[in-house]
């Protein structure tokens, strides 16, 4: 076999995952940003944001990324406006801060509806006892809502997480050369497609596998209470199996 | 306001490329989404229920099998495997007929996009509905298999009387979700060339310059797939969990 | 403590006309058509530990739940210490507390023992006897700390102090609620059914911290089921059935002789 071709495809592979790291970090940060808001606009009780954010959920979750990935990067530019604004065009004509948008947006969409469920699933006897101790409506969220919803949030915000992973290959699509945008260029010039593809696999699991393993341990320092007691704990393994 | 203007502008052109051949192109697009998807989900449904049973399995090589399977193809971007079985069939059909002398040393025998694009979005579907079929498997009662057991039933039987329609009624709203997602993983098989909706908007839009027009009627018509799944989905839920609500 | 010197500071408070530390007027209350309280008055001086009994479905855990708002009564007065809980009209016409800063701060003089207990499950118990002063009080920490110690001591479940809420018994877990409660340094204690959701043999160790409560002079008011803690440590017996109080009184003197023929059928069944 020709282990070579192997190593240097990984090598250049490899080089691009800072890239893909940048695509994931920025578009997973300002899509909690959004969806905190957006969760905030569900709960808040307010009939026009609640009917926002309904609408909003709707139309991200309900069609492809790919769609809206191609309707923010060669669809915006349409509009003169977007085209003269000197705020608005250095974005978007920007294939990189459109990827990161669209994912940002998608990703919000998704993660509101399991920040809303985790809020929902708070046991009322929490937030009664808090209430029963006079606590003021900020003081109970932060000291009892909050950190209690955050611990049930966790598991299927680690999922969503993780598919943001794979969103991020879709910046291939608008030119970046991502490691996803790699490994189709070393593809084309090689035509080998099977081991590069699989060297870009290996990448991507072992990527995924340690952000899953990085949740996991999050997960287990947010939840002493759901551990076995001190004196016994000493015979658990402490990171629970995950994926 | 030019905002306005440019909206009307393109509003009025809308109609003319629609009437032009862009619609029917678009209509043909979601007919090929429509069956990309249904056979994606067919593929993935038997590839699902095998995965399933693999992962429910006493062997620890069929678990492992199974284990690998959901955890390698719900861990690679959806993009990467569609590449995988396109070029890589295309690589392994044209090494096969290089090697058997059917065709010259340059040529190339191309993967049918349809086939590679398929495959892949099945594949990664059934990844998804062996987890949905995992979970209902375990989400059933217990103690209706012991009952079962316990009248001599064979495993067979079991499997037939019991655990199937259990675990169909569990599963409908575990597989519409994946329904809903397969949707959306169709569009990306656009790269391989299959003429689905994706890719029909893509081409008007190249040749009309008209991008936000075609891919926002895209959006459009994939929330529509989407949605409309949403109440047959619950149409069947509640026709396979019709003995369990209660009669008024 | 000894039983004189409970009666003594009962004594203490003069009787008659002076501040009650409680006092509920004609609290009524509906879930939908149903009219759950239908008119309850009640009144408890410092040191009176006032027990309510009434089959399920009476009303007396709504009534308890209504006099710290946890239920928004639909009419009706509470005064604590003498303090109106000013409510206002609401849009919907029902009405709601006009001041939500001032039901806070009389929620804080009214701690609250659940029947599940409602530690929170994040924190770990020293923690959840912290909380509250800390941050509703605004005690300094160590104060609160050294508190919450001594509290935990007397409750008897010191050694658990770091252990979370869910890895406890629950009597366990009932006596850190009550060291909670406790931690407020509260003017009126209000006991939710605090023993009906404990195994039988939890149920003594929660008694006897409460007894003990009882004898120091607390003011408490408890929703029960224990017909012994009732009859024996209450000053006053109130009686719910469907809604109203059909009996109110001194406890030795009801049980002896019921005053109402629905009463007397209550115990009756306790009895059997």
């Amino acid at each position: 076999m020709d282990s070579n071709f192997y190593l240097s495809t990984i090598w250049s592979v490899l080089k691009a995952l800072p890239l893909t790291l940048e695509i994931w970090l920025f578009g997973v940060a300002i899509g909690l940003v959004i969806a905190s808001g957006l969760t905030w606009m569900r709960a808040s009780g307010y009939k026009l944001g609640e009917y926002f954010a309904r609408a909003y959920v709707f139309v991200f979750r309900g069609s492809p990324l790919l769609v809206q990935l191609y309707l923010i990067y060669f669809g915006l530019s349409q509009f003169d406006f977007v085209r003269h604004s000197p705020i608005l065009w250095p974005i978007l004509r920007d294939p990189m801060y459109c990827t990161i948008l669209a994912m940002a947006l998608n990703t919000a969409a998704y993660s509101s509806e399991i920040f809303r469920g985790a809020l929902r699933a708070v046991p009322v006897g929490q937030i009664e006892a808090a209430k029963a101790f006079g606590m003021p409506t900020f003081t109970r969220f932060r000291l009892v809502t909050l950190p209690i919803a955050l611990r049930l949030a966790l598991p299927a915000y680690s999922t969503e997480i993780i598919l943001m992973t794979k969103a991020t290959a879709l910046a291939s699509m608008v030119t970046i050369m991502e490691m996803m945008g790699t490994a189709q260029k070393i593809q084309h010039d090689t035509f080998r497609p099977i081991e590069v593809l699989t060297c870009a696999g290996v990448i991507y699991l072992l990527l995924n596998l340690s952000i899953a393993r990085l949740f996991a341990f999050v997960e287990y320092l947010l939840s002493p209470h759901l551990r076995p007691p001190p004196e016994q704990s000493q015979q658990i393994k402490p990171v629970p199996e995950v994926l | 306001m030019e905002f306005l203007n440019n909206l009307l502008d393109q509003l009025s052109t809308a109609y003319e490329l629609l009437a032009a051949g862009w619609g029917v192109q678009l209509l043909w697009g979601i007919s090929w989404t429509l069956a990309v998807t249904v056979v994606s989900m067919l593929i993935g449904a038997t590839l699902g229920s095998l995965v399933a049973a693999a992962k429910l399995s006493s062997s620890g090589g069929l678990r492992f099998i199974g284990e690998s399977y959901t955890t390698v193809f719900r861990g690679e971007p959806e993009l990467l495997i569609i590449y995988l079985f396109y070029y890589g069939g295309t690589q392994v059909l044209t090494g096969v007929a290089r090697s058997t002398g059917s065709i010259g040393p340059t040529d190339i025998v191309n993967m049918p996009s349809f086939l590679g694009g398929v495959l892949a979005v099945g594949i990664i579907s059934g990844a998804y509905q062996a987890e949905v079929f995992r979970g209902s498997f375990l989400a059933i009662h217990r103690g209706e298999l012991e009952a079962a057991r316990a009248y001599g039933m064979s495993a067979l039987m079991r499997f037939r009387l019991v655990i199937m329609p259990q675990v169909l009624r569990l599963a409908v709203p575990g597989l519409g979700n994946v329904w809903q997602l397969t949707i959306k993983d169709s569009a990306l098989i656009s790269v391989t060339g299959v003429a689905e909706l994706m890719l029909s908007a893509n081409k008007a839009a190249r040749s009309t310059h008209h991008s936000l027009l075609f891919y926002a009627l895209a959006g459009i018509l994939y929330l529509v797939m989407t949605s409309i799944s949403t109440p047959i989905f619950e149409k069947a839920e509640r026709y396979t969990s019709r003995s369990f609500v209660r009669p008024k | 403590m000894s039983a004189d010197l409970a009666a003594a500071a009962k004594s203490a408070s003069p009787p008659g006309d002076d501040k009650a530390a409680i006092s509920v007027k004609d609290m009524r209350k509906s879930f939908g058509d149903h009219e759950v309280l239908k008119g309850i008055s009640l009144e408890a001086h410092k040191g009176d530990v006032i027990s309510i009994l009434g089959s399920s479905g009476s009303g007396k855990s709504t009534f308890l739940r209504c006099i710290n708002l946890l239920e928004l009564p639909d009419s009706g007065e509470v005064r604590v210490d003498g303090e109106l809980i000013r409510m206002k009209q609401g849009r919907d016409g029902r009405q709601m507390p006009a001041d939500i800063r001032q039901v806070e701060r009389v929620r804080a003089n009214l701690a609250m023992v659940f029947q599940s207990f409602n530690l929170w499950s994040h924190m770990t118990v020293l923690e959840n006897l912290v909380a509250a002063p800390t941050h509703v009080l605004k005690r300094p920490r160590a104060e609160c700390l050294e508190q919450a110690e001594a509290l935990l001591k007397r409750v008897g479940i010191w050694e658990r102090r770091n252990y979370y809420p869910p890895h406890m018994s629950g009597g366990q877990q009932q006596r850190a609620a009550i060291a909670r409660a406790l931690a407020m340094n509260p003017k009126v204690m209000l006991f939710d059914e605090p023993t009906s959701a404990l195994d039988p043999e939890l149920v003594g160790e929660v008694l006897r911290v409460m007894r003990s409560l009882a004898e120091e002079g607390r003011t408490m008011l408890v929703v029960t089921h224990e017909m012994g803690f009732a009859r024996d440590v209450s000053s006053q017996v109130m009686f719910l059935h469907k809604g109203e109080v059909d009996s109110l009184g001194e406890p030795k003197e009801m049980f002896a002789r019921p005053p109402t023929q629905q009463f007397k059928q209550f115990i009756a069944n306790f009895n059997k």
